[in-house]
């Protein structure tokens, strides 16, 4: 399986060594910041890469467009900054000046969705959506460790405006990273089972192996497939899972609308007679503030919880 | 005695003579950004017939990024002379299915950036302008933008990146024409001044007739001896200048339609036609015996 079976580690400041090695192996890319660099664990290359570091200051928009012009010039820029801010606060520049080039331009939200502590200015809970509304543009959102810095390096190669959400601080090293192989648009299953299909993304993932193993442990059929492309997400592979389901739950860090399950809804909408899908992450309302453990428990995400509203969905 | 010099700025004014009837030729067809574009001849025959290096393959060593969506017109205009687009091309701008775009997206012969959305170039062009350096290139960045551009914050964020990071190589021409989509930039909200502003942000700056082929042509040559800093040439353009009869026509206008009419006067497109087409013809008999 893809999961790992044992040995479900952390790793503390994950993406300083991916971006890191990734820099070491690629001089033509370009790490970038607006004045967070260190709060989006980027400590090695700011230090002893300085030539493959770009800062620009608190200003998100120009972080974008002067990535664009880099890239124009032949590099590959990375920009990096909380995913409330790279969504809200630069959107048209990520459209515009990354989203018609065929230049690749990469941009990662930290911290995405609940995952950060400060309410609403710095939940950035509508991203996914925004960016899977550019045409062309490649949006990710990985689980872990192991999808986040291989969904990086086929980034990196990927024309055009390509967002993703970061993982920084301990980050889970969960899938294993043997047997896991990104692919752009490929789902991946991490539990086989009927009856409920569970369909994940990013740091919902985990929320959703948490949950699954509650219900392993009660013996309640279910399966679980992590959707790191949300655009251009294999739309088969998605049909075919839903059919061979009687109920399908999403779990996202995201607003119910616009995000995963709402492009689970939008493909199976074209078959018709789809099993239900019942959507579960942020219900159109501003979440709290606080640790994620708080935040998720405060939205019933935390792991019984999410386990109780799996069970239900098949009363 | 026939200067260099002289025959070098002759030279120019034909050019810039030409472009104006472009201008004229594309916007009688379906209307567009005419005033606009005749102001920025005398620039624009200056960037791409004298400032900008040839590369040896038909385009340009240097880059040049038109930040400002309206004034692209003069990019067609030129490349027009050039032979990049035909006339009969760039006739059909505006009509349904053309595929030449009033503001062009990138990817469109000869342009860098897609350029509609305003306040965006300009980060665009001083990122290019670090990259290029990053490479160890010599390549210089000009980048092109107008005065109401100055209202979007974004393009402060990239002149102060531009002077943080030392960009010697990079030059913003802003088109001062106090014109922006509803009236005088001075009224809808002030940008002056603008030169001050500049040196402020780290740029070494000077503010000129951009209607004056010598001025520009002085302003470029000190940009290109400036150390360490960026460069910003307010260049002080007039709308419709160098085409006399529609300056007394509509001094004013952000948008001529193709019958001539802008919500504040109208304009008959033949006496400027002709006026552009009987300057081009003096143009070249002063150049000829200049030989």
């Amino acid at each position: 399986m893809l999961l790992a079976k044992e040995d479900r580690q952390m790793v503390p400041s994950a993406f300083d060594d991916i971006s890191y090695n990734l820099c070491k192996r690629r001089d033509d890319v370009l790490m970038m910041s607006a004045d967070l660099a260190h709060y989006v664990d980027l400590y090695k290359v700011t230090k002893d890469l300085p030539d493959q570091y770009v800062e620009v200051g608190m200003a998100e928009q120009n972080l974008v467009g002067v990535a664009a012009g880099l890239a124009k010039a032949g590099f590959t820029p990375i920009t990096s900054t909380f995913g409330s801010y790279a969504s809200r606060r630069c959107f048209d520049q990520m459209v515009i000046c990354m989203g018609t080039s065929k230049n690749t331009g990469i941009c990662i939200g930290f911290t995405p969705g609940i995952t950060s502590p400060a309410p609403i200015h710095h939940q950035g809970t509508e991203d996914l959506g925004m960016l899977r509304a550019v045409p062309h543009a490649t949006v990710i959102d990985a689980m872990d460790v192991t999808d986040f810095a291989q969904a990086l390096d086929v980034a990196c190669d990927t024309p055009g405006l390509v967002y993703m959400r970061g993982h920084r601080g301990s980050t889970p090293s969960w899938l294993d990273a043997k047997s896991f192989k990104f692919e752009l648009g490929k789902t991946y299953p991490l539990r086989t089972g009927s009856g409920v299909g569970v369909i994940s993304c990013g740091h919902a993932s985990q929320w959703a192996v948490e949950a699954s193993d509650l219900l392993v442990g009660e013996g309640f059929d279910h399966s679980l497939l992590h959707v790191p492309t949300i655009k251009p997400v294999n739309e088969q592979e998605i049909i075919d899972y839903c059919f061979a389901h009687d109920q399908i739950v999403s779990i996202e860090n995201h607003q119910i609308s616009t995000g995963l399950g709402g492009l689970v809804s939008e493909i199976t909408s074209k078959v018709g007679r789809a099993p239900r899908i019942t959507r579960i992450g942020v219900p159109d309302s501003w979440a709290v503030g606080g640790s994620v453990g708080h935040v998720r428990q405060h939205l019933g995400l935390d792991a019984p919880t999410l386990a109780r509203r799996i069970k239900e969905v098949m009363q | 005695m026939i200067s260099n010099s002289e025959k070098r700025i002759k030279t120019l004014e034909l050019w810039a003579a030409k472009m104006r009837r472009n201008v004229v030729d594309i916007c009688m067809q379906r209307g567009g950004y005419a005033g606009q574009g005749v102001a920025l001849s005398d620039v624009g025959a200056c960037i791409y017939f004298d400032e900008m290096r040839p590369d040896g393959s038909g385009w340009y060593h240097d880059r040049f990024v038109n930040s400002n969506g309206h004034d692209t017109i003069i990019n067609f205009a030129a490349m027009a002379e050039m032979g990049i687009y035909t006339l009969e091309e760039l006739r059909t701008m505006g009509a349904d299915g053309s595929p030449i775009d009033q503001s062009p997206i990138e990817g469109a012969r000869g342009f860098e950036i897609t350029s509609g959305s305003l306040g965006t170039g300009v980060s665009q062009a001083a990122g290019i302008a670090l990259g290029e350096r990053k490479k160890g290139s010599d390549k210089r960045v000009i980048c092109l933008l107008s005065d109401g551009e100055l209202h979007e914050g974004s393009v402060w964020e990239a002149f102060m990146f531009a002077a943080h990071y030392k960009l010697s190589n990079f030059i913003v021409i802003i088109d001062n024409n106090d014109l922006g989509a509803t009236g005088k930039t001075s009224d809808v909200m002030a940008v002056e001044p603008v030169r001050d502003k500049m040196e402020a942000f780290g740029f070494a700056a000077r503010q000129i007739n951009g209607n004056s082929i010598p001025e520009v042509l002085d302003a470029f040559e000190e940009a290109r001896s400036t150390k360490d800093k960026p460069y910003a040439m307010i260049a002080d353009t007039k709308i419709f200048a160098g085409i006399d009869v529609y300056q007394d026509a509509i001094p004013f206008a952000h948008f001529v339609g193709a019958n001539g009419r802008w919500d504040t006067g109208h304009l008959e497109w033949e006496p400027g036609w002709q006026e552009i087409l009987g300057k081009i013809e003096h143009l070249e008999s002063e150049l000829a015996a200049m030989e």
